[in-house]
């Protein structure tokens, strides 16, 4: 663990990474903190950007923004009672009464002590839990892969948002777009139609951009508050928050574990675990406590607790390459990019990459203390420019980004096909985390699949003769036969309430 | 048009796509000799199974479609539908023109009128500030990043 850590810091320790980082954590709170936008749109709309860069320093940028995004959405939440992201839902509940209260800046330095303590805590986890899960997975092979994969597609499409069949149907269709291309085995075309750009498959940053930005501009434009600049009163918050923060230490360390144990597990994102921590802290609290109505303890709950999930998400993401939600699938295929393939063996043959990306990860949340003290005002600025000048800065953005990548005016066809995917998704309420899932995990899924059967003597039954395989077998029919129980009874009693509104 | 048709688009959207997953397999990947054999040979195989799982889900939501209440029956929202669709036409067609008149030609007088669609005020400062948004973005890229944007017929791309 140590030895990862110094061999970190050689590529670590230069300008343009610790540079980088620092405007990561600067993008990732101003498109946290903007409605609509959040971490994964941040980490989409400049990931053409990091590529660019020298490896641990464009990953630097990215999981910065993943940072600082987490947070970022509190300072809308507190001062406007609109969460930025859904992340920070949660935060509202307490931060808004306290800045009603005329506490606004108290609110605000709170939550950023609390998300980058949180994120601290978040990384020690992943610096002691990664390296422990990547040796312990090193005796892994592709039937163990084959079944890993399926649990983070399953998990992550029963969890997200909309009913168990759209989730799974929004994951197929990611799979079916990530066999795309020329087949790695017998290097035949599949569902090329002759086209020489489709030869590689889909950008998955132009598939990505499209459905996520250019759809959502597109609902943007829909909503009546285009040129709207709210009154946002003035705040500037102050280094005393990080004392008040540490008064409440064990709702602090209860918090970042909770965040760090929801971030851990596939499709569980912040959201989850920001209320799980808020409704647990309440519990905890003493008769004193009157949470909803202002208390600092509820916005340390969820702040900590939404910025340890990063942390948590990223220790399955390094350690196995299977990642927690659409923000890590997007840092593993920025990885896959810069031609490092997460993963045990990337502890073995990188582990100066591996160490860097730990001392990137611990920086950014120092970074977001100090950076979102000094920048708190400019982020409030930045929420009072109307959404009609931001609207067109966005497509631009999309479409450089999206055209960077490979000098391509197809990839750019692609995103706009993929806006309008991502349209009628919206429309019907079919989630679109699981279609990014798809797409990252389907070539692993494809090739460790088709691995085990080159293998196997026995056909299929090669995944119930090894220990690990199997359990993750009974571990998947469980998560699939569990849910599947949990939304007929959904479906019942939504009916039988029906009927008791209309006997 | 009501939940329930939008529900039936997107129905017939994933069905479109299982029906061409099948097509391709009988057509180009027979052609190729990819469409059969062991696991190694049969690139087939996997795109087949997934499409198949997705032909089941879609049969089971179609079903869940006939089973729900009348609430799908409501119009979809429309308040707004207008600015939508007139961004993304003017947004295609930005992009369909982006080769043959470049960045720096069409990216103004793009971000110009989504900016109108969003109901703006026309006016200098409009135009500035489509102007600084297009030019900006392009700095960063150009000069910052190295990048080449599309320079269109008149192969203009600006030596910062």
């Amino acid at each position: 663990m140590f030895a990862t850590l110094a061999s970190g810091f050689e590529m670590f320790l230069t300008p343009l990474a610790v540079g980088l980082t620092f405007m990561g954590i600067l993008i990732g709170m101003l498109v946290g903190a903007l409605p609509g936008l959040g971490p994964l749109m941040g980490i989409v709309l400049l990931l053409p950007f990091a590529i660019g860069m020298p490896p641990l320093a464009g990953m630097g940028f990215l999981i910065a923004i993943f940072v600082g995004g987490s947070c970022g959405g509190s300072v809308s939440a507190i001062l406007l009672r609109i969460p930025g992201t859904p992340l920070a839902a949660a935060t509202l509940l307490d931060g808004y009464p306290m800045a009603k209260k005329g506490r606004a800046a108290d609110a605000i330095g709170i939550a950023l002590a609390a998300s980058a303590l949180g994120g601290i805590a978040g990384g020690v986890v992943l610096i002691m839990a990664s390296p422990t899960l990547a040796r312990f997975a090193s005796s892994f092979g592709p039937p163990e892969y084959t079944m890993l994969a399926i649990t983070g597609l399953f998990t992550i499409s029963l969890i997200s948002e909309g009913t168990l069949v759209k989730g799974l149907m929004a994951c197929a269709f990611g799979l079916l777009l990530s066999t795309v291309g020329t087949d790695e085995f017998s290097t035949g075309f599949r569902f090329t139609f002759d086209n020489p750009n489709l030869m590689n498959g889909f950008h998955i940053v132009a598939v990505v951009v499209g459905l996520f930005a250019v759809s959502e501009m597109a609902f943007q434009v829909m909503g009546s508050d285009l040129l709207s600049s709210p009154t946002i009163q003035k705040v500037q918050p102050g280094l005393g928050s990080f004392v008040r923060v540490l008064r409440h230490w064990p709702n602090l360390l209860r918090s970042s574990g909770i965040g760090v144990f929801f971030g851990s597990l596939p499709g569980a994102g912040g959201d989850i675990s920001s209320f799980s921590a808020y409704g647990v802290a309440k519990a905890f609290s003493g008769s004193h406590e009157n949470y909803g109505t202002g208390e600092e303890g509820g916005v340390v709950a969820t702040e900590a607790a939404n910025n340890a999930t990063v942390g948590g998400a990223l220790v399955p993401t390094l350690a196995l390459g299977i990642p927690g939600d659409a923000s890590s699938a997007m840092l593993l295929g920025a990885m896959l990019i810069l031609g490092f393939v997460p993963g045990p063996l990337m502890f073995v043959q990188e582990p100066g990459f591996v160490g860097g990306i730990f001392l990137v990860y611990m920086l950014s949340n120092v970074f977001l203390l100090v950076a979102g003290i000094i920048a708190a005002p400019l982020f409030i600025r930045v929420l009072s420019i109307p959404k009609a000048y931001l609207i067109p800065a966005i497509l631009i953005l999309c479409c450089i980004g999206t055209f960077a990548l490979q000098a391509s005016v197809f990839d750019l066809l692609v995103m706009f096909a993929f806006g309008l995917v991502g349209m009628l998704f919206r429309l019907t309420g079919y989630p679109l985390s699981p279609v990014v899932l798809g797409l990252i995990l389907g070539p692993i899924l494809e090739s460790n699949l088709r691995r085990s059967l080159l293998i196997s003597r026995e056909g299929y039954w090669i995944f119930l003769d090894r220990p690990v395989a199997s359990a993750l077998v009974v571990l998947n029919v469980l998560i699939l036969t569990g849910l599947l129980v949990s939304s007929l009874r959904r479906m019942k009693k939504a009916r039988g309430g029906k009927r008791a509104l209309n006997p | 048009m009501t939940k329930r048709q939008m529900e039936w688009v997107a129905l017939a959207f994933f069905a479109a796509l299982v029906m061409l997953v099948f097509q391709q397999i009988a057509t180009s990947m027979v052609e190729q000799g990819i469409a059969s054999g062991g696991a190694y040979d049969n690139a087939a195989s996997y795109p087949r199974a997934i499409a198949i799982f997705l032909g089941g889900l879609i049969g089971i939501q179609a079903i869940l479609l006939f089973m729900k209440s009348r609430s799908l029956d409501a119009p979809v929202r429309t308040e707004g539908r207008g600015r939508a669709i007139a961004l993304l036409l003017v947004f295609g067609g930005y992009l369909m023109g982006l080769n043959w008149l470049g960045y720096h030609l069409s990216t103004a007088p793009m971000a110009l009128t989504v900016m109108l669609i969003c109901g703006a005020r026309p006016g200098l400062r409009l135009v500035l500030v489509a102007l600084g948004m297009a030019f900006g973005l392009a700095f960063i890229f150009e000069k910052i990043l190295s990048v080449v944007l599309p320079g269109g017929t008149f192969g203009l791309n600006i030596p910062w």
